[in-house]
């Protein structure tokens, strides 16, 4: 067992930081006041791979390892939680799910473009009366002899208001079963977007509703077998979890970062604050939650590679990791004191961005019922 | 800055294991120029090889090279190779390019490293190859066997021209590089045995090879250095220009050349 890191997975952490610190860090602090969408970003992020992580460079990606994937989610987050939001949920389910059950025609014919950057995936299952429970899912799918008409509301999308390729989760008309998952461009007439979300954090994400209105799709945009789509949509949602645990993991690791220097600088009663016991204290728990959201998120990603099961230990690590962005990021405004609470300070947005880390891709009591039903189902 | 990097007095080294391990950015700078010029038109089957000599760690930035455009990269590393000053570098960098080398048609430098900023390891390692060599180069082109270079020399801009083989310092103003893309950097360690490690024996350096020993550099101090050069020109009639230039610059000139030129 190589608890070091292998020279790639250290190239690929200061590549992408590299580019964050000097590319995205400077606009960070505007783009969450204003709540805006950096297209001009993204557009630099299309060509050095950040849309196509994991496809193979045969259809124009980076071809990583999931480790590596994890890491640059990480370290995009570390700097901008909501761009390391877009890009994983792009990569995750937007892609991953086309890649691992659609038909080679589909895989041409979709995941090039998304691969550059050029066409952003959004994955949506949430309704106003479906969440944790896909089973409440209303979306309908009516087939006709040219494919299918989807009609529906979805709501609380990632990169909604930017999407051009979103998999829609839903259920055939009339018998209410059994879900389906479809590939839908933007472009298809009955389509549109609604109002970009007000929410606490990952203000600089688009989330928005996704309205379909009798929206007609050809055959070919089903994705798998029919009535295949709850088994898609976990399959994402395990994928998913490792990179939304790496954006929880950059979010605790930026507020860990800001809080150690602040605790050296900062002076109270003639001397840096590191010097009391209770701010150490503060520093030592950060440091160890973090390190231990690391080793799960890499165990996690590590099964991913080897083929065989992941679900719990993604769960496991998406639980630990949202955990550790709450606290450290909480501890981490504590320890800046009045300044932590304001906007001059970047701990205050970890603070709000860290919280969404335990509700989205499966809630900690989801994550906790998927780590029990393992628990209790596997052979002892 | 140097003067910010802590020091080893007792063997005036640099205890560079304390920098984190990263390219310097002025070797990033030249790498950038010779994929710039690698892309450019009439300079088909060229390869760009990555040189370094450092510690065993020194391995990752030559990874870093090939995910930045490099073929292949090269690192030598010793024990009797730590210590070296800038000369025993220059001679342990031509040492490999005599052996295993000998048809390079063109070494590119950065013009100093972000550590020690002596700028003395690419114009030695010219002498040492004896090749010429043109430093601080700001714009290179290629034709033939000639390379055109542009560089600003105080405030003017200087053209040259340089027959291959020969050597070029990049300045740092110049070729800022471009960002490595990820397939780039996975690429770099899908190719097996891009990365080559040679030691002292490799290079044929004798058995009482100890760079350490043998540099002739001793340091004695560090420092950032105040003085500053300016270009002034003197207008006015003949007569006005000379005395204004002895008023302002006769002791310095008399100091240089060892004569009190003070006219009665």
């Amino acid at each position: 067992m190589d608890f070091n890191p292998c020279y790639k997975h250290q190239l690929i952490r200061k590549t992408v930081r590299e580019f964050a610190e000097a590319q995205i860090k400077p606009h960070v602090a505007d783009l969450d006041k204003e709540g805006r969408f950096p297209e001009e970003i993204v557009r630099k992020m299309g060509p050095l791979n950040y849309f196509g992580l994991q496809v193979p460079k045969s259809l124009g990606g980076a071809g990583l390892d999931s480790i590596s994937y994890a890491i640059a989610i990480e370290e995009l987050s570390r700097v901008s939680a909501s761009l390391g939001l877009c890009v994983t949920v792009h990569n995750s389910v937007g892609i991953y799910p086309i890649m691992a059950f659609g038909t080679q025609a589909q895989i041409e014919r979709f995941v090039p473009d998304m691969a550059a950057g050029r066409h952003i995936g959004a994955f949506c299952l949430t309704e106003a009366n479906a969440g944790s429970d896909a089973g409440g899912v209303e979306t309908t799918a009516r087939k006709t002899d040219a494919g299918y008409v989807i009609n529906g509301t979805k709501i609380f999308v990632t990169n909604g208001g930017v999407c051009d390729i979103v998999l829609v989760f839903a259920v055939d008309e009339g018998d209410k079963g059994p879900a389906n998952v479809y590939i839908l461009e933007k472009t298809r007439p009955g389509f549109s977007v609604g109002e970009i979300e007000d929410l606490c954090g990952m203000r600089a994400n688009p989330v928005s509703s996704l309205f379909f209105e009798e929206c007609e799709i050809p055959e070919t945009n089903r994705l798998g077998k029919p009535g295949q789509g709850l088994k898609i949509g976990l399959t994402a949602l395990d994928t998913g979890r490792i990179g939304i645990a790496a954006q929880a993991l950059g979010i605790a690791q930026a507020a860990f970062e800001d809080a150690l220097s602040y605790a050296k600088e900062r002076q109270q009663f003639n001397t840096p604050i590191a010097r009391f016991q209770t701010i150490q204290n503060y520093l030592a728990d950060m440091a160890t939650s973090i390190d231990a959201s690391r080793l799960l998120l890499y165990r996690a990603a590590a099964a991913k590679d080897g083929g065989g099961p992941f679900s719990a230990e993604a769960s496991m690590a998406k639980l630990h990791c949202a955990a550790t962005a709450r606290t450290v990021t909480d501890l981490a405004v504590q320890i800046h004191g009045g300044y932590g609470y304001s906007k001059e300070y970047d701990v205050e947005r970890y603070f709000r961005d860290a919280k969404v880390t335990q509700i989205y891709e499966g809630t900690s009591e989801i994550q906790k019922m998927v780590i029990a039903r393992h628990l209790l189902t596997r052979p002892s | 800055m140097v003067s910010e990097l802590p020091w080893n007095s007792k063997t005036g080294t640099l205890k560079r294991e304390l920098a984190e391990g990263m390219m310097d950015p002025s070797s990033r700078q030249a790498l950038e120029a010779a994929v710039r010029l690698a892309g450019s038109a009439g300079s088909d089957g060229v390869t760009i090889t990555a040189l370094s000599m450092g510690p065993p760690m020194a391995e990752e930035v030559l990874y870093q090279a090939l995910s930045l455009g490099a073929d292949r990269g090269v690192l030598l590393t010793d024990r009797r190779m730590a210590g070296a000053d800038t000369y025993l570098t220059s001679f342990v960098l031509a040492a490999y390019i005599r052996k295993y080398a000998p048809d390079t048609d063109l070494v590119l430098c950065g013009s100093q490293t972000s550590d020690s900023e002596t700028a003395q390891v690419g114009p030695q390692l010219a002498c040492e190859l004896d090749i010429p060599a043109i430093g601080w180069a700001s714009d290179i082109r290629l034709s033939g066997r000639t390379v055109t270079v542009c560089r600003h020399v105080d405030d003017f801009m200087e053209t040259l021209e340089m027959d291959l083989p020969g050597l070029i310092t990049v300045d740092q103003g110049a070729f800022s590089p471009a960002y490595a893309t990820l397939g780039g950097v996975q690429e770099a360690f899908d190719t097996t045995d891009a990365v080559r490690i040679l030691d002292a024996a490799a290079l044929g350096l004798d058995d009482g090879f100890n760079a350490l020993k043998d540099s002739p550099t001793r340091i004695i101090d560090v420092y950032s250095p105040t003085t500053e050069k300016e270009n002034r020109i003197l207008k006015g009639a003949a007569k006005t220009v000379v005395d204004q230039l002895f008023k302002d610059y006769g002791k310095v000139i008399s100091s240089a050349m060892g004569k009190d030129l003070k006219t009665k």
